[in-house]
């Protein structure tokens, strides 16, 4: 994509896209000049020059989460602050084509912290793997990690989502056919050994690569034994004495070749013919000018729709019915889809409308996509007896439920139980896209201050005092101001909620991009929980 | 009258011949060695018979009588200068398309040539002795074989003292070629242009001439371009030639087409008889470009086959006139810029250029051996004037795609292009002084089709997948695309490798590219193939080759420093030397023989021959190992 073209209105996105671009283009750079100088000094390929050299000439690459750990790690140095501590996570994951087929790649970069991994770096490994695991897609892992960051070790080591899982989900996916194919292209230390230990197939870099339980320090502090890296575990050593790797490469290139190779010694999966493409007639680009950067503000979820699928043609359903959910059929580069989308607040009828077109997607193995952009369920005396919760259940079963493959793109807002409705991170999407306007959290900032507002001036009335409109105000503006912060797209992204933040002008093409990885696993019958009637 | 006539020729001048003799109603007969099977020109003619060699005289003569044909046109090379050839033809009862076997002998013979020509007034080069005293003669002088032609048996000879060492050279190799060691020496002139003029006889005693050629640009006495009008000479001069050229025809009742050939003393802007040609020449097509009878175009090989039916001819000096400007190129299988080594293979693709004549007889997917001369075709450009046709033949060079195997046509399209060549200031010695190593005529760059190659390589960006190879990233700048041609170039959307910025002008896929790049604002065309090896590239006439480097294949025993293999393909003349046995550096190991060039492959350093690849007479592949010295000290 060159830059986005002007546009005759321009509510903002621009701006928040151009953000968007400069934040990933400083995370491209991975770390400081120095270890990336020091890195290339040494022979190494960087970690993304790695993984352009694995991806097959010009092929796309589907990043996952890049702005993951952003504001997280504060190394902050002479007090200033550092959104960009850890960049990525310390660790590239995505989607690319190898020799022809989809690959999950996950290459450490070893110029951001060694490439150590900290907690969400490992949410971000296990994410990868789960994206492999969904979409029967083999994994490569470029191995280059000096194993878990040591000062953060109780939220890296012990849980059941933590690094211990790595080597569990490849055991695992392995045993469901998905090939396991690793590089050590540097260190892989300690668990990290289980990496290419646990591989179907490895590689190593001669003179580069190092596979040890235990360091040459460690060694020594156990055993007192003095050793060389190359002696303990490099890849001469590993290639022919330990049987530890299968392939001595002579460097990254040649490493990745043999990556290559490998890739094409695998069985084809098959795939399903995709329809002729076509391209949206209504302009993309307009999405700049006729989505609002507001979320508050209304507009119609169709001029969204007519600018991501083929030929803007869309078979809507129940068009005259529960009109705040826009529900129909498209297809998005030739892939059949159901699309569920908010047009305003959720009703009972909106529910058993989204309820009902999501089960047909599921009868006819339709993939859906959910363009989220919901305040909530409407509240209030008539709702509630109507029994508003019963219908919105329908509807999270029905979601919760779904076997088809599901990608949701959170458009505008993204509050409260509106999320579950319309498949949000809990109910697993194959995918989950925030734009760059996005906001995420339970409630809005101004009502969550509200509500504890009313909860404090009852607890203080209760004890016959006042409560000044300025103290009341001194006590809502931090509560605004932390939702605010947290219902970030950049808050959610950093913490994995998401897959990513995307220019809205790319929805089209990561919809394509993940309906075409989806295509690798076939889609079972469905079957549902109790739906309260 | 001729009405079946059989063709003794092959290649571009046999289909020539057969064209001309199609459109005058004449039934042609083609002759093929089992390699030419289907060669284009047994394709053109209406039967064709099998013969063992185009060289042997009884098995044509017998190929003529067996299908019943009346006349015989030998075209050029092969046996159309043997007297004795002729003789049998006529002796069988045939016709032959030129001149009778008595003048081809008297002809044929540089030193009968000579007397002939004295006789008939026409100057010629001061001649020596040749047993005579070697210090009496004006140097430099030039030794040369009575019998020869093409540059075999000549040496240049600059004092006294190398007098007889070149001679008896000259002599060893004029035996070889002509089986006939007679010499001759003459004032040798230092800077001249080589002058030639068409004449054509009937057997009623008339003698035209056609207007003159200019085949200057020659390379070891073989000529490389060749022109018509001459751009130098005078109206004099041209008087002159052409004067002498019919005088000198009409001496012998020469009968037939026939080109009389001077050289131009660029320093006393003499002219001196060198010989003549009693056939029709390959740079025939640049006369009949030029010369005109009221505004129609002669046909040279309709005016002989007239003539050997023994009409008239049908046009008088007077009618005959000249216009415009025509120069032709021969297109040769051979490696210009790798020392002019002989090529062979097969040509995968042929794309000759349109808007200009080419006489050729190559198309996609013939087999180019070494066994028969490497020339291919000729491009002939025309032009109202010199440069109009310097132009459209540089041109047209430039649009001549070959693939599967290297040509010259790079090479002669540069060297169209040269100022040298545009300013006619070259003389017959310019082209074998003129640098190989840098300036027009070194090696061209290879970048620029480097990046047409990686250009094509690169997958198309567009496509019906959201997988499309457009580099596509998230939120960020398209990753390049990253051809490795040893070294890798990197290719942008809008730019190739760091600087240069590409457009894409037109592209047309297929089996075959045809590319044209704006690059750096400058439209390069290229045309090739994109293999899973290598990728082939046409820029400019030259095609280029990139090996992709594959860490997968495995490669053969490669050949070491102590190995010899052969340069080029073709056969063992001699094995000096046995596995085991000791050799000295330099010392002469075997001798290879190709495309008429012998090359003796000697000792890369003191050491034992450990292999021995090759037999007397065996045919070698290019490549192929063979001699391996293994160094005194073990290297």
């Amino acid at each position: 994509m060159g830059m986005p073209a002007q546009t005759t209105e321009d509510h903002g996105m621009q701006a928040l896209v151009e953000e968007l671009r400069e934040r990933t283009a400083r995370v491209w750079q991975g770390g400081s000049q120095a270890a990336r100088t020091k890195h290339t000094d040494r022979g190494k390929m960087l970690a993304r020059d790695r993984v352009d050299a694995l991806l097959d000439p010009g092929s796309p690459f589907l990043e996952l989460s890049p702005l993951a750990a952003y504001g997280m790690y504060d190394h902050a140095k002479d007090g200033q602050h550092d959104d960009f501590a850890v960049p990525s996570a310390s660790v590239i994951t995505g989607i690319g084509r190898v020799e022809g087929r989809e690959c999950v790649i996950v290459a450490n970069d070893a110029t951001v912290k060694g490439g150590t991994y900290y907690p969400i770096t490992v949410k971000k490994h296990l994410r990868a793997q789960e994206v492999a695991r969904a979409n029967k897609l083999p994994c490569i892992y470029l191995v280059d990690s000096g194993g878990a960051f040591l000062p953060m070790q109780d939220d890296v080591f012990p849980d059941k989502e933590h690094f211990g899982r790595i080597f569990f989900n490849q055991a695992n996916l392995s045993a469901e056919g998905i090939p396991q194919i690793a590089a050590v292209m540097g260190s892989c230390t300690a668990g990290g050994a289980y990496v290419p230990a646990m591989s179907d197939e490895t590689v190593i870099v001669k003179e580069q690569g190092t596979i040890f339980l235990g360091g040459p320090p460690l060694v020594k502090a156990a055993t007192g034994e003095v050793v060389t890296a190359e002696e303990l575990g490099g890849g001469d050593v590993h290639a022919r004495t330990s049987g530890v790797v299968d392939h001595l490469a002579e460097d990254d290139a040649h490493a990745l070749a043999i990556l290559r190779s490998i890739v094409a010694t695998l069985p084809a999966p098959a795939k399903a013919e995709v329809d002729e493409v076509e391209e949206p007639v209504a302009d993309p680009r307009e999405l700049y000018s006729v989505v609002p950067a507001d979320t508050r503000t209304p507009y119609d979820v169709r001029e969204v729709i007519t600018r991501i699928v083929d030929a803007s043609r869309f078979h809507e359903f129940k068009q005259l019915y529960a009109e705040t959910l826009v529900c129909g059929f498209a297809k998005i580069w030739g892939h059949q889809v159901g699309i569920v989308a908010n047009n305003g607040i959720l009703f009972s009828e909106s529910a058993r409308k989204g309820a009902h077109f999501i089960e047909l997607c599921n009868q006819r193995k339709t993939p859906i996509v959910f363009l989220q952009n919901i305040t909530g369920f409407m509240v209030g005396k008539e709702y509630e007896n109507n029994g508003i919760a019963r219908d919105g259940a329908k509807l999270v079963t029905a979601v919760a439920c779904s076997v088809v493959p599901k990608f949701t793109v959170v458009i505008g807002g993204s509050f409260g139980a509106g999320n579950y409705g319309m498949c949000g991170r809990a109910y697993d999407p194959r995918f989950l896209w925030m734009w760059p306007n996005a906001r995420i959290s339970v409630m809005g900032g101004e009502q969550a201050a509200s509500v504890l507002a009313t909860v404090r001036r009852d607890g203080i009335q209760s004890k016959g005092g006042e409560w000044s409109a300025e103290d009341e105000e001194a006590f809502k503006a931090p509560i605004r101001d932390q939702y605010e912060h947290q219902g970030s797209p950049y808050y959610s992204t950093a913490r994995l909620w998401d897959d990513g933040i995307i220019d809205p002008l790319d929805t089209r093409r990561v919809l394509g991009m993940g309906l075409a990885a989806a295509a690798n696993a076939p889609i079972p019958a469905p079957s549902y929980g109790i739906f309260r009637m | 009258m001729i009405t079946r006539l059989l063709i003794a020729n092959r290649g571009e001048i046999a289909c020539r011949i057969i064209r001309t003799a199609r459109a005058m109603g004449l039934h042609t007969i083609a002759l093929h060695t089992d390699l030419d099977r289907s060669a284009p020109h047994v394709r053109a003619a209406d039967e064709s018979v099998a013969i063992g060699s185009y060289l042997d005289i009884d098995a044509v003569v017998a190929a003529a009588k067996s299908s019943a044909a009346d006349a015989v046109h030998p075209g050029y090379g092969f046996l159309s200068e043997r007297s004795a050839f002729a003789r049998a033809v006529e002796d069988a009862g045939l016709t032959l398309v030129g001149p009778s076997s008595t003048v081809m002998d008297q002809m044929g013979r540089k030193d009968a040539a000579r007397e002939i020509a004295v006789a008939a007034g026409v100057p010629v080069i001061p001649a020596y002795d040749v047993e005579g005293a070697p210090e009496s003669f004006d140097y430099p002088v030039l030794v040369k074989a009575a019998a020869g032609g093409g540059g075999k048996g000549m040496r240049v000879v600059r004092s006294a003292g190398e007098y007889a060492e070149a001679l008896a050279a000259a002599r060893r190799e004029a035996q070889a070629s002509f089986g006939d060691d007679t010499m001759l020496v003459e004032k040798y002139v230092e800077s001249g242009r080589h002058i030639e003029v068409q004449v054509i006889g009937d057997a009623h005693g008339t003698v035209l001439h056609l207007f003159e050629r200019d085949c200057s640009t020659q390379r070891r006495h073989q000529k490389v371009l060749e022109e018509a009008p001459a751009p130098t000479i005078t109206a004099e001069q041209r008087e002159q030639v052409t004067a002498a050229a019919v005088a000198l025809a009409a001496q012998v009742g020469y009968v037939n087409a026939g080109t009389v050939e001077f050289l131009l003393d660029n320093a006393s802007a003499k002219t001196y008889f060198l010989e003549m040609n009693t056939r029709l020449q390959v740079e025939h097509p640049v006369t009949e470009l030029v010369v005109s009878v009221d505004g129609a175009q002669l046909d040279l090989v309709e005016l002989q086959l007239l003539v050997a039916s023994g009409e008239p001819l049908p046009v008088t000096q007077d009618q005959v006139t000249l216009s415009g400007h025509a120069i032709e190129a021969r297109v040769y299988a051979e490696d210009s810029f790798g020392g002019f080594l002989p090529q062979a293979g097969t040509a995968t693709h042929v794309q000759w250029p349109t808007g200009v004549r080419v006489d050729e007889a190559l198309e996609s997917g013939q087999v180019v051996s070494t066994s028969y001369d490497p020339m291919l075709g000729k491009v002939i450009a025309f032009g109202r004037d010199r440069e109009e046709a310097r132009r459209r033949l540089v041109q047209a060079l430039g649009e001549t795609t070959i693939l599967g195997l290297t040509t010259n046509t790079g090479f002669l399209r540069a060297l169209a292009a040269t100022e040298e060549f545009r300013d006619a200031t070259i003389d017959t010695a310019w082209l074998d002084t003129v640098s190989h190593e840098e300036g027009p005529l070194a090696r061209p760059s290879s970048e620029i089709p480097r990046a047409l190659a990686a250009w094509a390589a690169a997958p198309r960006p567009d496509g019906d997948s959201p997988f499309r190879a457009d580099g596509w990233r998230m939120s960020g700048e398209n990753a390049p695309v990253r051809i490795d041609l040893d070294p890798v170039v990197v290719v942008r959307a809008d730019r190739i490798d760091q600087t240069r910025a590409v457009e894409l002008a037109h592209h047309t896929d297929g089996s075959v590219f045809d590319l044209t790049l704006a690059l750096d604002g400058v439209a390069e065309r290229g045309r090739g193939r994109v293999g899973r090896h290598r990728i082939e590239v046409v820029h400019q006439g030259q095609r280029f080759v990139f090996e992709r480097p594959d860490v997968f294949a495995s490669h053969g025993p490669t050949a070491g420093e102590g190995s010899l293999t052969a340069p080029m393909p073709g056969t063992v003349l001699a094995v000096d030397v046995t596995e085991g046995q000791t050799v000295e550096q330099g010392q002469r190991l075997g001798v290879l023989e190709a495309m008429k060039m012998e090359l003796a492959l000697k000792a890369p350093f003191d050491g034992t021959v450990t292999t021995v690849g090759a037999a007397v007479g065996d045919q070698v592949a290019l490549g192929q190992i063979l001699f391996v010295v293994e160094g005194a000290d073990g290297a």
